[in-house]
């Protein structure tokens, strides 16, 4: 075996049999398929809170109004309507009404309470004051309700049968999905889309968390002086190499055991969702939309950036001898990583626009973005040639910097170094 | 095959402008035990770093066991043992040396063989399963020095290889240098313990401030500084006629007080026969009057105190 193949080997094998790593490799399906099991359950069980209905309703239309919002508010688990209190004024005692009802709230009688004025009945504004007035699922409930006791108030008015006007206005409607791709139709367009958001925080916490392990691997050679012993018998590039293919062996290790547990979770969904009491949803994150060749893309549009940061994290990790210098020095690649991660969000919603057409080529977030939009839509050829041609020449220009960093840094003690003397390092060495 | 295990030719090595080494020649003869002896800072690391190709110098040429520095192979042939000393922390004990064996080129068959001859060597043979930072730090610095050995490197470099050891290590230390130069190994160490050095070495060269003082063999180094130190005994002690006599600068220039003995410095051009006579003279009864060779403490403090200590680059010769 040659020397990279020795270094590489440590590398490896002592971050597998590292406690840590068993520890992450079992819980990290289990949180990741609870997460998202979790998620399917909850929102099944539970979207709107029982505090939704538990306010006070101040109706000063003179109409029915406030009594169809207070019939038909029933939230929470038991979907009970008793909880709502409807009081109906004129619009002089409004204000009063409004004080009373605040102080109850405030006395903690009451999570809040809903005015209805003559501008909610001619479909304007409503106003809602309460304790979850930030709770995005009660609110969103709470105008629902008011919208449609306002759209029956008018319907009654123009003189339809209330029990017609519910037959009429019940349209449930639920839009199935599919992607299609240059192969026809591929799957539920919002599975593939959960399965992309997946992909893409998976791989921005594989590179945060291995490029951390990089840099404390690093630093703590330098300060355990260890480095002094291997330089002497390998060359500092081999070192860097072996450091960086151990520590992405072990990520893809963990990688292949938490798909194959997600595939098991998968597969074995309906008994689980049974078990949990949920019906089985359209939403759970399948990967059954993205192709063998999308997946292979995938898996080296990662390696490749993966490499990239590590080279940038081994560099860092040669400047400094201490965990608190570490984590500082590392912010600046880390910020790097964050900012890719701030994209997941638009790219997610839009995969085909400019915006995440540019992020996905730009080498810093393309091994994020890319992946998710892979994972989404069908990239054409030509976008992915070009990240990955993006991505190897930042791979030669940051490995060529960390070579020369590394070189000169893990034989320097004291004091940490600032830029502009590393910036030298890269120059002269 | 060149007779020389290094030789290094007008080597220079600048950082930031601060000059660690300047002009250094060096040659070390094959199976001799060779120690390169300076102050703090006078770059014997940086001269060490260059033999092992850790840092190239920036001009000059160095020679490895007959070959030029950076050679493939050559770091394989060599052991080295740093000053500043560590091992993988976490890693258990015959792990850290199977990948520092390994890694000299020692396949994997060999390399548990040999670890188990030197575990048993040292004593250390029920610790192979604990992790490092589970050993006394006296264990540590025997590991280490196992990792340094176990590729059976022809040329062993020890970079202050006596700071820090507890006497039994220090003897164990000892015993294997005498050793490796009995199988024909070359052993160069770094110290500014010159008693080691007078001890252990065939040759020294001293440096400081990054320049060569002076080299040869230890015998050729006494027999040059030799002459001008006088050991004195006497059976009366030393009367007032005696002291005065010592107290005469145009003949003596200073002088060392030990239990019985007296060193004496001579004056520079003083005779050593009149010396004597005045002596005799003065009344005293001598029991001893021996020209002596001076100890490489003596020389270089001699030597290097003219030059002086210059600031280390890092704290590292």
């Amino acid at each position: 075996m040659g020397k990279l193949g020795v270094v590489i080997r440590r590398e490896y094998l002592e971050r597998v049999r590292s406690r840590w790593f068993l520890f992450a490799t079992i819980l990290g399906p289990l949180f990741f398929g609870g997460v998202s099991i979790g998620q399917i359950v909850l929102t099944q069980h539970a979207g709107v809170s029982a505090d939704a209905s538990h306010i006070i309703v101040i109706d000063e239309t003179g109409t029915t109004l406030g009594q169809r919002v207070v019939a038909n508010l029933g939230a929470g688990v038991t979907n009970d309507t008793s909880n709502a209190m409807l009081q109906v004024v004129s619009r002089d005692d409004a204000p009063q009404a409004e004080a009373r009802a605040l102080n109850a709230v405030m006395h903690d009688k009451w999570v809040g309470y809903l005015v209805l004025t003559d501008s909610t009945l001619a479909g304007a504004t409503a106003r809602y004051n309460g304790r979850n007035a930030s709770a995005i699922q009660d609110i969103d409930h709470v105008r629902d309700v008011v919208r449609n006791a306002v759209l029956t108030e008018r319907l009654v008015g123009a003189g339809l049968d209330p029990a017609r006007i519910r037959s009429l206005t019940a349209v449930p409607i639920q839009l199935h999905t599919e992607r299609v791709t240059d192969k026809g139709l591929g799957g539920s367009g919002m599975s593939g889309a959960w399965f992309g958001y997946i992909v893409a925080i998976l791989l921005y916490i594989t590179i945060v968390v291995y490029g951390q392990s990089i840099v404390r691997g690093v630093s703590d050679e330098k300060a355990s002086r260890v480095s002094e012993v291997v330089v002497s018998s390998a060359p500092p590039d081999t070192l860097l190499a072996g450091k960086i293919l151990g520590v992405g062996g072990v990520a893809i290790t963990q990688q292949i055991i938490w798909t194959l547990a997600s595939v098991a979770i998968v597969h074995f969904r309906a008994p689980i969702l049974r078990a949990l009491g949920a019906s089985e949803s359209a939403n759970i994150p399948l990967p059954g939309s993205i192709s063998l060749g999308a997946g292979i893309e995938l898996v080296l549009i990662f390696l490749l950036g993966f490499f990239f940061y590590a080279a940038l994290f081994a560099a860092i990790g040669a400047t400094v001898e201490s965990q608190e210098d570490a984590q500082q020095a590392s912010l600046p690649v880390t910020m790097l990583l964050v900012l890719s991660i701030m994209f997941v969000g638009p790219v997610f919603l839009s995969p085909t626009s400019t915006l995440a057409r540019v992020v996905s080529w730009i080498p810093f977030s393309a091994p994020i973005l890319m992946p998710l939009r892979l994972a989404l839509i069908q990239v054409p050829l030509v976008e992915i040639v070009g990240t990955i041609l993006g991505l190897l020449v930042a791979n030669l220009v940051a490995i060529w910097v960390a070579a020369r960093v590394y070189r000169v840094g893990i034989l320097m003690y004291g004091k940490r170094r600032s830029f502009a003397e590393i910036m030298r390092w890269v120059r002269v060495s | 095959m060149s007779d020389l295990a290094v030789d290094i030719r007008d080597v220079q090595k600048t950082f930031d402008g601060h000059v660690a080494v300047q002009g250094l020649s060096l040659a070390v003869p094959r199976g001799s035990v060779y120690g390169l002896l300076g102050p703090n800072g006078a770059g014997k690391t940086t001269t060490i770093r260059m033999i092992l190709n850790v840092i190239v110098p920036d001009r000059g040429t160095i020679n490895v066991l007959g070959q030029p520095g950076g050679a493939k192979g050559v770091t394989d042939r060599i052991g080295y043992l740093p000053e500043e000393r560590g091992l993988y922390r976490k890693m258990q004990v015959r792990r850290v040396l199977r990948f520092l064996g390994e890694l000299k080129g020692v396949t994997r068959r060999d390399v548990d063989r040999r670890i188990d001859e030197w575990l048993a060597r040292l004593g250390l043979t029920e610790w192979d399963q604990k992790k490092v930072d589970e050993l006394s730090r006296g264990m540590q610095q025997k590991v280490q020095f196992i990792g340094t050995l176990l590729h059976d490197p022809e040329l062993v470099i020890l970079d202050e290889p006596f700071s820090g050891l507890d006497p039994i290590n220090a003897q164990a230390l000892n015993d294997t240098v005498v050793e490796l130069r009995q199988r024909g190994r070359t052993v160069i160490f770094s110290t500014h313990l010159m008693d080691n050095a007078e001890r252990l070495c065939d040759s020294v060269c001293i440096i400081a401030k990054g320049a060569k003082v002076l080299d040869g063999s230890v015998a050729a180094v006494r027999a040059e500084h030799a002459g001008r130190t006088i050991a004195l005994a006497t059976a009366n002690g030393t009367s007032d006629a005696v002291e005065r006599v010592l107290a005469d600068r145009s003949l003596v220039d200073s002088v060392n007080r030990e239990q019985r003995t007296l060193e004496i410095e001579l004056a520079t051009n003083a005779p050593v026969q009149q010396l004597l006579q005045r002596l005799v003279g003065a009344g005293a009864e001598i029991t001893r009057f021996e020209v002596v060779q001076p100890s490489l403490h003596k020389i270089f403090l001699q030597r290097v105190g003219a030059v002086g200590v210059t600031e280390g680059m890092s704290g590292h010769g």
